[in-house]
């Protein structure tokens, strides 16, 4: 058996070709100088809604000088804004307006840079058929989340139920990519202006966890939408949400620390194919003195001593 | 929690400080440290909060590696000196070791960064418990090594007043200032502890009275961070009114006791020649200060915005015990002039 092409080729065209000539191989103990590009790539099984990995895991990164300058701007910007804010007071700003400070606008949809805080999928990336996209409204003044539901479960065997898409703020970064947490510690409810069209949506706050064990703890509330050309004010306060982990309700519930906040995310899965639609003003947090509650949910005990 | 298992918890914290007082041998100390951080470890996690929990795991890693680098250099030096004996350890490779592992399980910096995480994770009395009588132990083993290396304790106290004045600047969270209070403190006692290991225990002694009540008066205001203290003054107008007496006295101002243990601490670090640590310390005592003053500005200097409901807490009798809460107040406040005294019985404890 003569051994394949590919030790005669130019070195760059290497992994190129080894695609060509893998089928070609037919006696498997005659490896090639690399090692067959989709062996390494796609010996895992692929979930159906998941794209081709068609590069190896170096060819994706974008090794170029401008980006590592720009990086290396934005970096130093940032450590710098740091250092400057310790100066100011808590939080960048002065003691007084951190002590005052009774309503606070967290998301904002002004432009594509604050579309680009945002993530937004569906069940298409596992299989699904429903769709979701992202885009500022009229004027630039709001987020635009649309899409279709489809609650046919993907044919792979395990999924059995389907039909969702969520739509989550990104981690904000501080200087050299360190996670930035928000302090909602002044606060006690969330505020938000919707435009839904009926459907129930679910808020999902993700608080910071050390342990990778908790990291799929997510505080979550019911956020229902009235649907009318009207705006809709709603007012949450974060004593109603309750811990939830991987979706599933949690016995012992506890009510969110607000010294550290990651992510703020809304998700769709109410089992009613079709299209749908959510419009978001503004994201905020303000404090209302009038709500003493702690915490809104029984914490019983599951196994009394007696 | 069931008061049985209560009991038996405190009664092991007690027991396991104890064993390592009373101990001369190293296995005997590290068993105490052990059974102290055991013991402790379900009263922090015992509302089962996924922050109490990450801070229940954080503890113990830190004080399992502070322990186990304990028992390494223990062990080494019985390799290289063929005894256990506690005050006889000379060979500096143990020495060092064991001053990293004891400033680990202190929360000296540069081995810090647990301690702010796992005092904000738990709650106020168990925080205090961390705060205080967890570091009676180590401090104690510390004591009693020979210092072979003046320098490291010198090190590790500068570098933990300025990490704990600098730390705590722009925190907002009560319990996270107190864990950067508690660094700068332990700080100033390692630095002297080499020169007159008595002024260091008077110092912490100090500390802990300061601690004491600072802890204590965030409970009984029941809050969290500065803005909630700051419209706790409707609920105990008096103990509003001491507040920033307590916290000026953390800051070590004259004439409250505070001053004392910073005041005979730079005598003795300018009786050694040591002028220019002297300086750079009582300017990082400066860092402390603003953020205990900030505290006071707000609870005191300013009224926050409240609703007229807020205003009417004090009316009600409340359901804490203040009988310690007003002790430790008091002994924070008005020692200042029985200083003399107070050094006298230290050193007599001391020898």
């Amino acid at each position: 058996m003569s051994l394949p092409k590919i030790t005669r080729l130019p070195p760059a065209r290497l992994l190129g070709s080894i695609q060509h000539h893998c089928q070609q191989l037919l006696l498997p103990s005659i490896t090639p100088l690399t090692v067959p590009r989709r062996a390494i790539i796609q010996s895992e099984y692929r979930r159906p809604g998941k794209p081709k990995e068609d590069k190896l895991p170096w060819q994706k990164i974008n090794f170029s000088l401008s980006k590592g300058l720009d990086g290396i701007k934005k970096n130093f910007a940032l450590l710098k804004k740091e250092f400057s804010d310790r100066w100011v007071g808590p939080e960048g700003k002065p003691l007084r307006e951190h002590m005052l400070e009774q309503t606070r606008v967290i998301w904002e949809f002004r432009g594509p840079e604050n579309l680009e805080q945002w993530v937004v999928s569906s069940d298409s990336e596992i299989g699904g058929q429903s769709e979701a996209y992202l885009k500022l409204s009229k004027n630039n003044n709001t987020l635009f989340l649309y899409g279709t539901l489809n609650s046919t479960p993907p044919r792979d065997g395990e999924t059995r139920y389907s039909g969702y898409c969520t739509m989550r703020s990104k981690q904000s970064l501080a200087s050299f990519d360190r996670k930035k947490y928000y302090d909602w510690t002044n606060f006690n409810t969330l505020h938000l202006r919707v435009r839904g069209d009926g459907r129930p949506w679910m808020i999902n706050i993700g608080t910071e966890t050390y342990y990778s064990h908790m990291k799929d703890d997510i505080y979550s509330y019911f956020l229902y939408t009235r649907g009318g050309p009207y705006w809709q004010d709603v007012k949450i306060p974060f004593s109603k949400f309750f811990l939830t982990h991987r979706g599933r309700i949690q016995d012992e519930q506890h009510p969110v620390w607000l010294d550290k906040i990651n992510t703020i995310g809304f998700t769709l899965g109410d089992k009613a194919d079709g299209p749908f639609q959510l419009e978001i003003d503004f994201i905020g947090v303000s404090k209302d003195y009038a709500h003493t509650e702690e915490f809104a949910y029984e914490q019983f005990k599951r196994n009394p001593e007696v | 929690m069931s008061p049985f298992i209560l009991a038996t918890l405190l009664f092991a914290l007690g027991l396991g400080t104890m064993i390592t007082f009373a101990s001369s041998h190293w296995l005997l100390a590290w068993m105490g440290l052990e059974i102290n951080t055991l013991a402790i470890l379900p009263l922090m996690a015992q509302h089962h909060h996924p922050r109490a929990i990450e801070a229940t795991t954080k503890y113990f890693i830190a004080q399992a590696t502070a322990a186990a680098m304990l028992l390494f250099a223990s062990a080494t030096n019985a390799w290289l000196t063929g005894q256990w004996d506690i005050q006889l350890m000379t060979h500096p490779l143990p020495v060092t070791l064991i001053t990293l592992a004891l400033a680990l399980k202190m929360g000296l910096a540069p081995m810090h960064s647990w301690l702010p995480e796992v005092i904000q994770g738990v709650d106020f009395t168990t925080g205090l418990v961390l705060s205080t009588w967890q570091k009676l132990a180590p401090f104690v083993l510390l004591l009693q090594l020979q210092p072979t290396n003046s320098t490291l304790l010198l090190a590790l106290g500068t570098a933990s007043t300025l990490v704990g004045g600098w730390g705590g600047l722009n925190q907002t969270q009560l319990r996270k200032i107190l864990a950067y209070s508690s660094i700068a403190h332990l700080g100033w006692m390692t630095i002297v502890l080499q020169f007159s290991p008595s002024l260091a225990l008077l110092t912490l002694i100090v500390y802990f009275t300061m601690t004491f009540s600072a802890f204590l008066m965030f409970k009984l205001n029941n809050s969290t961070n500065l803005n909630s203290l700051a419209i706790s003054w409707t609920k105990a107008p008096v103990a509003t009114a001491l507040a920033p007496l307590v916290l000026l006295s953390l800051g070590g101002l004259p004439p409250l006791t505070g001053f004392m243990s910073k005041w005979l601490i730079l005598q003795e670090l300018t009786k050694q020649d040591l002028m220019p640590l002297a300086t750079l310390l009582a300017l990082s005592a400066l860092l402390s200060l603003y953020f205990y003053l900030r505290l006071a500005y707000s609870l005191t200097l300013t009224v926050s915005p409240n609703t007229l409901i807020g205003t009417t807490p004090w009316r009600h009798p409340t359901s804490h015990l203040t009988l310690l809460l007003s002790t430790s107040t008091v002994a924070t406040v008005f020692l200042l002039p029985i200083t003399p005294a107070i050094v006298t019985l230290f050193s007599l404890l001391g020898t």
